[in-house]
């Protein structure tokens, strides 16, 4: 029989018996539904955690510290010429040493006010590399940095609550503990240039409690030629990894530990994904559930229909027909569950995703910290269309019906025909 | 004169529980092309079951049967299927339409099978709805018919594919006399037309007189045979 027959022949039966075929395609949609609805979740639930995460990383910057977890912590510092090897590697566009000095304060006029760090930086390299989080409130890079020239975080500038502690142009102190024997403090007064905007949180850490002074000036203090930290930018995070081979083979063994962004990321993403196929599989569950339905109801439909069987075998039906025929109606079922679930599936996540942000809305409102509305849209969970997935879970519903539709259809197709043609 | 059929020392039983029940115990007759024949016997005889065999619904525990010479009985079950579909048309007594389509579309059921295109079937099952005078009807669903024009619908349908054989089981069993023997005057006219060999099964002596040949079946086996006198 030609397929445009057999599918209306199909349809035909699946008409006549319509209140039971809309229960049995129902428990397809729900299956399909809570598929899509789950997945495209997932995806989106990956997504934005993706975006968040990135938005904590530089992903084109390698941060290299000195030490080793594996080989114990082994103090050491980089030379110029570490920074020098680097940057002649392959792919490496910026390369920028810094020195973290710790234990600084900070005195303007009658004013305190202390930094976590205070960095010792190439300013034009520096501020290539994490142009989008040194964003300026005020002033900004001087065109010619002098020894003086300071530029103060975010978070330093604040004291007591609202207040700022300098302004663009003055002048403030900075005292500067130096670990030899004996320790002495060393006291310099710097000229603002620049204040920093809020830079938003990072992973690693937030430059709002940093203060920026001149590598040189830096190394002048502590009558040094060496740094503690190295930024190098890759043209591609993708190749992040071979870069982060290149600058090991620079060093001896366990001497070095470089912090590579785009492995988090991927090790999250990877995590997310497990979890996202585990929920998917939870929910296609229900799609099996659907398939004893269907089988349950084929096998009454044939045992109702076995008279016709035997007409359609005594006019000269193949085995093959008849189970092509009842296959049919196992088909159109999965492709009607697939076709109604789909969009359902999309539409619940839309309104699941809808909830379950508003929740998070007010949790955020209540603990004060996340109230900040410029953080909102990253922690907003959008479902995403997923074309593979949109095919998977049509593909599986059909697969499935297909697979539970087989036994009785196979059992109409053996039927014996005179059996049949006698049965009331 | 060829032999459209050879039934060959046929042999069933049907098995019920332990026991076995002999239903056809060795029968043999041949059937000349575009014969028209009359099975009779009185209920339980094995009639049905000798139909079934020779239609390639059953198969025998002994013996075959030759249809146009082939012996369908060394076939596959796809092969008897296409038996069935090209070269048998089976009348049965309680119609056998398929109760949700129309008479049409029940006499376009076996070239639908045969991947015959839409066009040409639909003009060939007009053209035999009309042959057996349904011509108006065709529209109907079986329910809509009385049992004389159900079994017009199913005539119409055994002749569609143009079948070498014709057979019916008891065909006027549900119907009245009157619109029985309406049947028999359709099939007759139609073996004298089309030449297509007819073979009915009955257990009405009135109704197998009309045959050119009677084949009298008793607890299985063939007790006679009677040749018309005027046989055309
Ligand atoms: N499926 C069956 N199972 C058991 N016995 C059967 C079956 N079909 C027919 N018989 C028996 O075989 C014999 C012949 O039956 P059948 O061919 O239907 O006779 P007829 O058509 O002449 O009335 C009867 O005794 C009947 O009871
Ligand atoms: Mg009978």
């Amino acid at each position: 029989m030609r397929l445009k027959q057999t599918l209306e022949m199909a349809l035909e039966n699946l008409k006549r018996r319509r209140f039971r075929t809309s229960l049995t395609t129902l428990g397809v949609v729900i299956g399909i539904t809570a598929i899509i609805a789950l997945s495209s979740i997932g995806e989106g639930f990956r997504l934005a955690v993706k975006t968040n995460m990135e938005q904590g990383f530089e992903l084109d910057v390698l941060t290299v510290i000195p030490g080793s977890i594996i080989g114990g912590y082994s103090y050491q510092k980089f030379t110029d010429q570490n920074v020098t090897s680097i940057r002649s590697i392959q792919n490496v566009t910026t390369v920028t040493p810094i020195m973290q000095i710790t234990g600084a304060s900070l005195k303007n006029g009658d004013k305190k006010s202390a930094a976590l760090v205070v960095a010792a930086v190439n300013f034009t390299d520096f501020w290539r590399i994490f142009r989008n989080r040194l964003a300026f409130q005020e002033g900004g890079l001087p065109s010619s940095p002098k020894n003086d020239t300071i530029i103060i975080g975010h978070k330093v500038n604040t004291v007591n609550q609202t207040g700022t502690f300098a302004e663009v142009g003055d002048q403030v102190n900075v005292t500067f503990t130096v670990r030899s024997v004996p320790p002495f403090t060393k006291t310099l007064t710097f000229n603002v240039t620049g204040i920093l905007a809020e830079s938003g949180s990072s992973i690693l850490t937030s430059f709002d409690y940093w203060v920026f002074i001149p590598l040189t000036t830096g190394r002048d203090i502590y009558q040094t030629e060496e740094s503690d930290v190295i930024f190098a930018q890759v043209n591609n995070p993708e190749i992040s990894d071979k870069v982060t081979d290149a600058i090991e083979a620079l060093f001896p063994p366990f001497r070095i530990t470089i912090i590579v962004p785009i492995t988090f990321i991927r090790q999250v993403d990877h995590i997310l994904n497990l979890i996202q196929i585990f929920l998917t599989s939870i929910a296609a569950i229900s799609l099996l559930v659907a398939g004893i339905g269907i089988m349950n109801i084929m096998t009454v439909s044939v045992m109702e229909r076995t008279r016709e069987i035997g007409i359609m075998k005594a006019i000269g039906a193949k085995e093959r027909t008849i189970m092509t025929m009842f296959l049919a109606e196992t088909i159109l079922i999965g492709l009607a569950g697939g076709l109604i679930g789909v969009p359902t599936g999309y539409g619940v996540a839309q309104i699941l995703t809808m909830i379950l942000s508003r929740f998070m809305l007010n949790q955020g409102g209540n603990n004060g910290v996340l109230s900040n509305p410029e953080r909102q849209p990253s922690t907003t969970v959008n479902p995403v269309f997923s074309l593979e997935w949109t095919v998977g879970a049509l593909v599986f519903g059909i697969l499935i019906c297909v697979i539970f539709g087989w036994y009785p259809a196979r059992k109409a197709a053996k039927l014996d025909p005179v059996q049949a043609l006698r049965y009331e | 004169m060829k032999f459209i059929l050879e039934v060959k020392g046929v042999k069933k039983a049907y098995r019920m529980g332990n026991v076995s029940v002999p239903a056809l115990r060795g029968v043999s007759f041949s059937v000349e092309e575009g014969e028209f024949v009359a099975i009779l016997g009185p209920s339980g005889s094995g009639k049905s079951t000798l139909l079934h065999v020779i239609g390639g619904l059953d198969r025998p525990d002994e013996g075959t049967v030759f249809i146009d010479g082939e012996d369908i009985f060394t076939l596959s079950s796809n092969q008897l299927a296409d038996v069935r579909l090209h070269k048998i048309g089976f009348v049965f007594q309680f119609f056998n339409l398929l109760p949700r389509l129309s008479a049409l579309k029940n006499v376009e059921l076996p070239l639908t099978l045969a991947d015959v295109n839409e066009k040409e079937t639909t003009e060939k099952a007009k053209k035999l709805l009309a042959l057996v005078g349904l011509g108006e009807r065709m529209h109907h669903r079986p329910s809509e018919l009385s049992g004389g024009e159900q079994q017009r619908v199913a005539i119409a349908r055994a002749l569609i594919n143009d079948p070498k054989i014709i057979l019916a089981d008891e065909p006027t069993g549900n119907l009245d006399t009157k619109t029985g023997w309406e049947i028999v005057e359709l099939m007759k006219n139609l073996n004298a037309k089309k030449e297509q060999t007819f073979i009915i099964v009955t257990h009405d002596p009135s109704i197998a007189e009309e045959a050119d040949r009677i084949i009298y079946v008793k607890d299985g086996i063939v007790e006679g045979i009677k040749e018309r006198v005027n046989k055309k």
